[in-house]
């Protein structure tokens, strides 16, 4: 298991991560969100030994990690970090030395995931002439050269056209069922949401939720249950307005959504529903992670205006 | 299965990188046939205007013909081949405008006129004036009843020195000046790739996966050692060019002299590169952008110009140059004007060695600090990181 144990950071005046814990299972693919220059990008250089923490501990399999294990690790910077001038393969054979394999392990791991990744034929051609897609699988295969033990990916998604999204995202999958942890960022909610099995928001260098999608949509972030919210398609708007224990969220036509009280049982609601009118749907209403994230960064604003 | 990386395999691996990387460029060739190019083209064209400003050509009058020793005793003392004719004035007028002639001596004593077509040349002028006022102070000796053979025995002053002469002297001076402009053209063109590098890295982010694998010493030494090997490589290839082309045509004959003079380059381009380069990682590190990195490396030019320039200016005339002689054991001045004092044979051996000892020193001192700064400031974009903040960490 890698373990973020509250790790904290300052630049000067600005508290960039401020106890930030969370752990990835091995196995587990692990979505980071949060607006920029909430700490992610910090959280992953620290988790690489890159930046160092002013506080807290990266453990991976109950040992701190160190030089060595940071070997074991694989790492996508945020900025893409290849030589513009270097040949695509010499740079992922250095990179897999720099990683401790030896000469002829590097070139096997560089001609399997050039061929994995679909760039087997641009080896040989300098990194600043591929286009901004294939510079990126090539900054996947800088982090899977060494067959890493875990996968730090920063934004590995940005600007990639769907196809490429597909490969990286089948590459990330792959890896997760070898029993690697991997963690990576993304804005790209949808992505996430469809990807990851645990899901970390930060904001303002906090970890605000970690759970699985589920878990977030059951309870926000301060720990309070959701509770069940309905989707009614078919009654007269203004149907539900005498119902007891239902608060109604919003109306669009035909379409109404609910909130329930505690305790109040939606087969009494879905009576009331049709004794109002004919019932098209009836469904629990499944919030996706967009606006579950919304949610938690308007709560995070309310609550640092409170404090 | 892969194994950690030693120190040494970590610093070896990326010195390897720097090195091919910087060979196979084809701005390492064409920088190398640049250079021999300019090297000799310079030497060519040495030559030529020597050999152009050595020969002259006067025409004189009938009227002024009777000045024809006298110039031609003239243009000996100051070492100049000048072909004198004879011509009637209206010849000669045409000659000097068809280039025929440098300069027509016309007019009576008294009264001489110097022609030329646009400009009179200031050799020939110079030749003529000595000529004419040898000739009338002849004259007026004369006419004082003084003789002026005897008078010019009697003037004459005899120099002579406590050691022996050294024959060599002009050679040596070459070797110094050849050997001063090597190793500033090394320092700089070197240093400078350092700095590039190390902001290479920096703004392509590479420096972050490079630091998941090793520290940043190490990657460091790893580039100085692997830039400052293509430099050493550079310069043994341009010094065999040039010790080897120098003794083929004739030019050098003190191939001892040559030789010990390379390997004092090789040493001290060594002990000045690492000085260097690591002071360019340093400030190269500061900035994340090439295009910052003009301005901030700018001072250090005057670091590597400022020796240069003395001793160019200083040695030639007075290889025991006082301030020459402090300078080639203070570091940063030392990896430039001990070589050439060497070179002109007045720092023997141990002086060598004692000012290489003190360089040492600085660059145990300077690489420490420059690490420093580096460390602190290599994953810090953004704006420029200021010196004292690398510093303090």
């Amino acid at each position: 298991m890698l373990d973020i144990g509250g790790i904290s950071k300052r630049f000067g005046t600005l508290q960039a991560l401020d106890g930030v814990s969370f752990s990835v299972q091995p196995g587990e693919v692990f979505g980071f969100v949060g607006s920029n220059g909430a700490g992610k990008t910090t959280t992953m250089r620290i988790v690489l030994g890159v930046l160092s923490a002013d506080a807290g501990e990266v453990r991976w399999r109950a040992e701190p990690v160190d030089a060595e294990v940071r070997r074991r690790i694989g790492y996508m910077p945020e900025e893409r970090g290849l030589y513009p001038k270097m040949k695509v393969g010499d740079q992922l054979r250095y990179l897999a030395r720099l990683h401790g394999l030896g000469e002829a392990e590097a070139a096997a791991s560089v001609t399997r995931w050039t061929g994995r990744l679909g760039i087997e034929n641009r080896i040989g051609d300098e990194v600043q002439k591929l286009s901004l897609g294939n510079q990126q699988r090539v900054q996947l295969c800088a982090a899977l050269v060494h067959d890493p033990e875990v996968l730090v990916l920063d934004e590995p998604f940005s600007g990639l056209d769907p196809t490429a999204v597909e490969v990286m995202s089948g590459v990330l999958r792959e890896k997760a069922a070898e029993g690697v942890p991997v963690i990576f960022s993304s804005h790209q909610l949808e992505l996430v949401e469809r990807l990851c099995d645990r899901i970390g928001i930060i904001a303002a260098g906090r970890m605000v939720a970690v759970g699985t999608v589920e878990e977030l949509r059951t309870r926000d972030s301060a720990g309070h249950d959701r509770g069940v919210v309905l989707d009614v398609d078919g009654p007269p708007a203004g149907w539900a307005d005498g119902v007891p224990g239902v608060e109604v969220v919003s109306v669009d036509g035909a379409r109404t959504r609910l909130r329930l009280t505690d305790g109040v049982d939606d087969q009494d609601v879905l009576r009331a529903a049709v004794a109002a009118g004919p019932v098209h749907e009836f469904r629990r209403f499944r919030p996706p992670l967009t606006e579950l994230y919304r949610d938690v960064v308007r709560d995070m604003a309310k609550e640092e205006k409170a404090a | 299965m892969s194994a950690p990386l030693t120190s040494r395999q970590a610093v070896l691996l990326v010195a390897r990188r720097e090195f091919t990387a910087q060979v196979r460029s084809r701005s390492f060739v064409i920088g190398l046939v640049i250079t021999i190019v300019l090297i000799a083209g310079v030497a060519l064209l040495g030559g030529f205007v020597a050999s152009q400003s050595s020969n002259k050509t006067l025409g004189l009058t009938t009227r002024t013909a009777s000045l024809q020793p006298a110039l031609a005793q003239a243009a000996t003392t100051q070492d100049v081949e000048l072909r004198i004719s004879t011509v009637d004035e209206g010849t000669g007028r045409a000659q000097v405008a068809n280039d025929d002639l440098d300069a027509l001596l016309t007019g009576v004593p008294g009264d001489y006129q110097l022609l030329g077509r646009d400009t009179v040349d200031s050799t020939v002028q110079s030749i003529v004036s000595t000529a004419v006022q040898q000739q009338q102070l002849r004259a007026a000796l004369a006419g004082a009843g003084v003789d002026p053979v005897a008078l010019s025995r009697q003037s004459q002053v005899a120099t002579t020195t406590l050691e022996p002469a050294d024959p060599d002297r002009g050679q040596q001076l070459a070797l110094a000046l050849v050997g001063s402009f090597l190793l500033f053209f090394s320092f700089s063109a070197h240093g400078q790739l350092v700095a590039t590098g190390v902001v290479e890295e920096k703004q392509s982010r590479v420096v972050e996966l490079l630091l998941a694998t090793m520290k940043p010493w190490q990657l460091l030494a790893g580039k100085i050692l692997g830039l400052g090997t293509v430099g050493l490589l550079q310069l043994v290839i341009l010094g065999v060019i040039g010790v080897v082309g120098a003794g083929v045509t004739g030019l050098l004959t003190v191939p001892g002299a040559a030789v010990s003079m390379f390997v004092m380059v090789i040493v001290w381009y060594l002990l000045g590169f690492f000085l260097f380069a690591s002071l360019y990682a340093g400030i190269g590190s500061t900035v994340s952008r090439q295009e910052e990195l003009g301005p901030v490396i700018a001072p250090m030019i005057f670091l590597l110009i400022i020796p240069f320039v003395l001793t160019v200016n200083l040695l030639p005339n007075d290889p025991r140059n006082e301030l020459a002689a402090v300078l080639s054991f203070v570091p940063f001045f030392a990896q430039t004007v001990m070589p050439a004092r060497y070179a002109l044979g007045v720092a023997p051996l141990w002086e060598v060695g004692v000012s290489a000892l003190i360089t040492l020193v600085a660059i145990a001192v300077v690489v420490r600090l420059a690490g420093r700064v580096y460390r602190n400031s290599i994953l810090r974009t953004g704006s420029r990181v200021s010196l004292r903040e690398a510093l303090r960490g």
